[in-house]
């Protein structure tokens, strides 16, 4: 051992220990003591029952504090409001999933209401049945590999929306699914209202008949001026990057009442970049 | 039997908790992120101590715990680092070779991989093939990182770091 290690090791030796660690240590160890009895006592009691049974929250609104609550939701221009019909949650082995469903109210527009309400219902229920299914294989594979069950890492989904736009014209909100297991990964649907015409606004309704080259365009704007910093990166357009906007693509109202396009984490750029949204400006009047 | 590793593990932990603080302030270098690193860690061990089937890996089966939460926050710091800190390691790059590092120091200039290797050996006085159970690698991973960081160090420090 020559002089700098035996320094080197006296200056780490040294490293001042504070008070509270002893402290800390021993109301560590307390905790841990308690989870893993909680965890030893479920699993006992887990062995009589199948194991897939779960508990089950369901916080049902039906409390006169939530009706209290809805009636407080801002009305938006007299005309639509956006409120949280249920939210929910399920914790189980497998995974926690956290719900806020949104319903939508339109005046004098019975149709259109049902229809988007019907839809967002169908759409989450068979995301969170697919989610389920996942979730149940996943476990069975890390099973089956060795693990041990008692270890898995609950999958964590959420539901929520945002609303992104809302004046006496449009209604835009968002509806976001959120899955974690390793990685976080999130699906968008979009949902955008002409409240005055009662129906689906399309970007042609917003952009015009020249929509798809506008909002291309803003795309490839934006991708270029994005692309300035050295640490954004988006895939090639001959290697399945951006080359234009879908027949269906994604998009939402923002204050403004500008569209956003939104493109997925890795639709057109790497993971790390996440969710990428690009505002289409509007087109100016007279052109 | 079940009993007494959790028990034996709780005696360890109590007995060596200044090791593992020296360890997670060696990454984390903040006085209330080491104290946190140890304290998750423990929590961590002893609610999981039935998965420890046997006593006699409890120091390796802790410190692989204690390495991966010290991992986790010093990633997580390093993606956060504040302006003052980012400061002067600018201003030293590892190219300025006339400004000679003390060993200590150096240490800090290695990645994580390689810093844990360094500082089990020499500063805990751990075994190659503990550290590479601790570590979940082979032992000529942990010899062939081992020389790595001892050439590294000799670089920045222009000493001769050779040991034993």
């Amino acid at each position: 051992m020559n002089d700098p290690w035996k320094q080197a090791k006296e200056r780490y030796a040294q490293t001042p220990i504070p008070e509270e660690l002893t402290f800390a240590v021993a109301s560590a160890v307390r905790a841990g003591s308690r989870r893993r009895n909680r965890r030893r006592a479920f699993h006992r009691g887990l062995t009589g029952m199948l194991a897939g049974c779960a508990c089950f929250m369901l916080l049902v609104n039906a409390s006169p504090t939530f009706a209290q609550a809805v009636s407080a939701v801002p009305v938006l221009g007299n005309l639509a409001r956006v409120f949280t019909v249920t939210e929910y949650t399920v914790e189980d082995r497998e995974h926690l999933i956290d719900v806020r469903l949104p319903a939508l109210e339109l005046e004098g527009a019975t149709d259109l209401e049902q229809r988007i309400n019907t839809e967002i219902q169908t759409r989450i229920d068979q995301v969170l049945q697919e989610a389920e299914d996942r979730a149940r294989e996943t476990k069975a594979a890390f099973v089956a590999t060795g693990g041990d069950p008692a270890e898995f890492m609950p999958i964590v989904i959420s539901v929520d929306y945002e609303i992104k736009c809302q004046n006496s014209q449009y209604l835009s909100f968002i509806l976001t699914k959120t899955e974690t297991l390793a990685s976080a990964y999130s699906e968008y649907y979009a949902y955008n209202i002409d409240l005055q015409a009662g129906r689906e606004v399309t970007l042609r309704d917003v952009l015009g008949p020249d929509y798809v080259e506008l909002a291309n365009q803003a795309v490839r704007e934006g991708i270029a001026q994005r692309s300035q910093d050295p640490d954004n990166s988006y895939f090639p357009p001959e290697e399945g990057g951006f080359t234009s906007i879908a027949q269906d693509q994604t998009f939402y109202l923002n204050q403004a009442g500008n569209p956003m396009v939104v493109f997925e984490k890795y639709e057109i750029a790497p993971g790390y970049m996440g969710t990428q949204e690009f505002e289409v400006p509007l087109p100016t009047a007279g052109t | 039997m079940e009993q007494t590793t959790h028990q034996q593990l709780t005696a360890y932990i109590v007995a060596h908790q200044e090791d593992f603080y020296r360890l997670a302030y060696s990454y984390v270098k903040n006085r209330d992120a080491a104290l946190d690193v140890v304290q998750e860690s423990i929590v961590r061990a002893l609610s999981k101590s039935d998965s420890l089937r046997r006593p006699e890996f409890l120091k390796t089966w802790f410190y692989r715990i204690l390495l991966n939460e010290s991992m986790n926050y010093y990633r997580q710091s390093r993606r956060l680092v504040s302006l003052e800190e980012a400061r002067p390691d600018a201003a030293a790059p590892q190219g300025d070779h006339a400004a000679r590092l003390d060993l200590y120091d150096a240490i800090d200039r290695l990645d994580s991989r390689e810093q844990t290797i360094i500082r089990l050996r020499f500063f805990q006085d751990m075994k190659l093939e503990e550290i590479a159970q601790m570590t979940d690698t082979n032992l000529n991973t942990v010899k062939s990182r081992l020389y790595k960081s001892l050439r590294k160090l000799r670089e920045l420090t222009g000493e001769e770091c050779s040991y034993e």
